[in-house]
């Protein structure tokens, strides 16, 4: 068993090592560690910076989560009747999951410069004003969030593809005959039917949205002003940035607490809301 | 009707990015910075690609990123597969405790301990090494339960026959297994490699050294430093169009393997 030991050692090893680290006030470069109890966690609790970390994340995963499920499943059932070139535009939408993050994001900070970037040109065609796109806190996490949404939905859009081709259609057809339109079709019977893909796709894109990191990166730093920057990037800011590993660890021990609670919440709320066939 | 117009219109909206690109390439420093943007390049200038290439080892890069990516996904194979086949036929005490294991690698994003893995490969003296990276990255746990459901669908009478017949496990996963749930392999060595060939995070943080870097990292330095950044814009986007040239490439050859895939990964997560 082979790969037991890469899992321990890169895994289970410095999930624990991590938790430990919590505890210190190590900087990488003193030889002994020194155990300072819950002073990281006292100062985290105390740190603006922090809660505003928090916030940012939250936000990054309703922004990203909520529209990539609702523009997956709307592009899924657009593309669901019989057309004769669903894989051409299938391709074309799931295109940009397959390509590096970084590379897109670099293309993606370029449509938003503030004075010459695509972004601005489209909105002046319907008389809107220039925005400063990353440059200003208030748009900063939305740009990056169209990128994000515009590299997932086509992989959303997949998902709801099968799930909605495995639809049983002699149920919709009865349905049909009882006179019910399609809202009350789509409602009473495609939803649920489809609800262990939803499902599925809201604990992948949560994770997925935790570890959001590359576009992040290249598009703002997590600025300005913070507006931008997650647990995540703070963690790494801290880490290998300002070399606070003690504070450091204990941001990561709170993003694999938030991952513990949502997989537990997820874990409740399947049981009780999924209907498998 | 309706729906062709507004599918064409979507796809050409996510489409844009990449065109946007690929014709930036071409521009002159003059005409890209021009407002409103031009939407076809003046002259085409082939020397932004040309001049992009040669100013940082992008060749290099790409190999790089293909051989790493290659090595994982080899690896990858055949731990994954042996971890899957020991979850699913064969019998031993701490199976319950492996899978557990295994299921907590699903839900902590590994992107969480960064840092302590960092911490123990600095330890093995691995730092700035391909050992390292590839090390790190031989099991992943998606891969595992990918394989696992495959191998769950074999019949286990299929194993036994192969005991009676006095082969090992080794043999019995290797010629009878493996064969059996072939398109799987090849719809996790593909996701696989697209998933290496793209990361960044966790190489950047590991090959320090500009010989080592993958092409993600490469792109972005070529971005930040050297002065590129908001002066080569032209060969800013042609790089980028290079870098991401083997990914589309791959994607129209192995489309349905990789759609297949999410089929699959949803399949994963059922149980």
């Amino acid at each position: 068993m082979p790969a037991v030991i890469p899992l321990l050692v890169f895994w289970l090893g410095p999930l624990g090592y991590i938790f430990y680290l919590s505890f210190t006030d190590w900087d990488f470069m003193s030889p002994d560690k020194l155990f300072v109890g819950w002073d990281n966690y006292r100062y985290l609790l105390g740190n603006p910076e922090f809660y505003q970390a928090l916030k940012v994340t939250g936000l990054f995963g309703l922004g990203s989560v909520i529209p990539i499920m609702v523009g997956g499943l709307l592009l899924a059932l657009l593309m669901n009747s019989k057309l004769r070139t669903s894989g051409i535009y299938r391709a074309f939408i799931f295109s940009p999951w397959v390509t590096p993050t970084v590379a897109v994001s670099i293309v993606w900070s370029w449509i938003f410069q503030p004075d010459v970037g695509y972004a601005n040109h489209v909105l002046s065609w319907f008389g809107v004003a220039g925005i400063g796109w990353l440059q200003d806190s208030n748009w900063a996490l939305i740009a990056v969030l169209i990128v994000t949404l515009w590299k997932s939905v086509g992989w959303a859009m997949i998902f709801y593809l099968v799930a909605l081709r495995n639809l049983p259609s002699d149920l919709l057809e009865a349905a049909s005959i009882d006179g019910a339109n399609a809202w009350s079709k789509f409602r009473h019977i495609t939803l649920p039917l489809i609800s262990p893909t939803t499902f599925f796709l809201a604990v992948i894109l949560t994770i997925q949205s935790l570890q959001a990191y590359d576009q992040i990166n290249v598009m703002t730093q997590g600025g300005p002003a913070g507006s931008t920057r997650t647990l995540l990037y703070l963690y790494y800011q801290s880490a290998f940035e300002a070399f606070n590993v003690g504070e450091a660890s204990s941001v990561a021990v709170v993003i694999i607490l938030i991952c513990v609670l949502l997989s537990g919440c997820s874990f409740l709320i399947g049981r009780k809301m999924v209907h498998y066939q | 009707m309706l729906r062709y117009v507004m599918l064409t219109i979507i796809s050409l909206m996510m489409a844009f990015p990449f065109y946007w690109m690929v014709m930036s390439g071409f521009k002159t420093n003059d005409e890209i910075f021009r407002f409103p943007p031009t939407f076809w390049p003046e002259t085409f200038l082939w020397s932004n690609y040309v001049d992009a290439w040669h100013a940082a080892p992008f060749a290099r890069y790409i190999l790089n990123s293909i051989g790493v990516g290659a090595a994982i996904s080899l690896l990858q194979i055949i731990n994954s597969s042996m971890m899957a086949y020991a979850l699913t036929h064969m019998r031993f005490r701490l199976k319950g405790l492996f899978t557990g294991v295994v299921l907590l690698g699903y839900m902590i994003p590994s992107t969480a301990v960064y840092l302590p893995s960092y911490l123990v490969l600095s330890k093995l003296q691995l730092l700035d090494s391909y050992t390292g990276l590839i090390l790190s990255n031989c099991v992943s746990v998606f891969s595992i339960f990918l394989i696992r459901q495959a191998f769950m669908q074999i019949s286990h009478e299929l194993v036994e026959a192969g005991q009676l017949d006095g082969a090992s496990h080794f043999r019995i996963l290797w010629t009878i297994i493996t064969p059996l749930a072939r398109s799987t392999f090849a719809v996790m060595v593909l996701i696989t490699f697209i998933e290496q060939y793209n990361n960044y995070f966790w190489p950047m943080l590991i090959t320090k050294s500009p010989d080592l870097q993958l092409v993600s990292a490469g792109l972005r330095s070529f971005f930040v430093e050297g002065g590129a950044y908001g002066l080569k814009w032209p060969q800013i986007m042609a790089a980028s169009a290079f870098t991401i040239a083997p990914l589309l490439i791959l994607f129209l050859f192995t489309q349905k393997t990789i759609m297949q895939s999410v089929n699959m990964s949803a399949g994963v997560n059922k149980n």
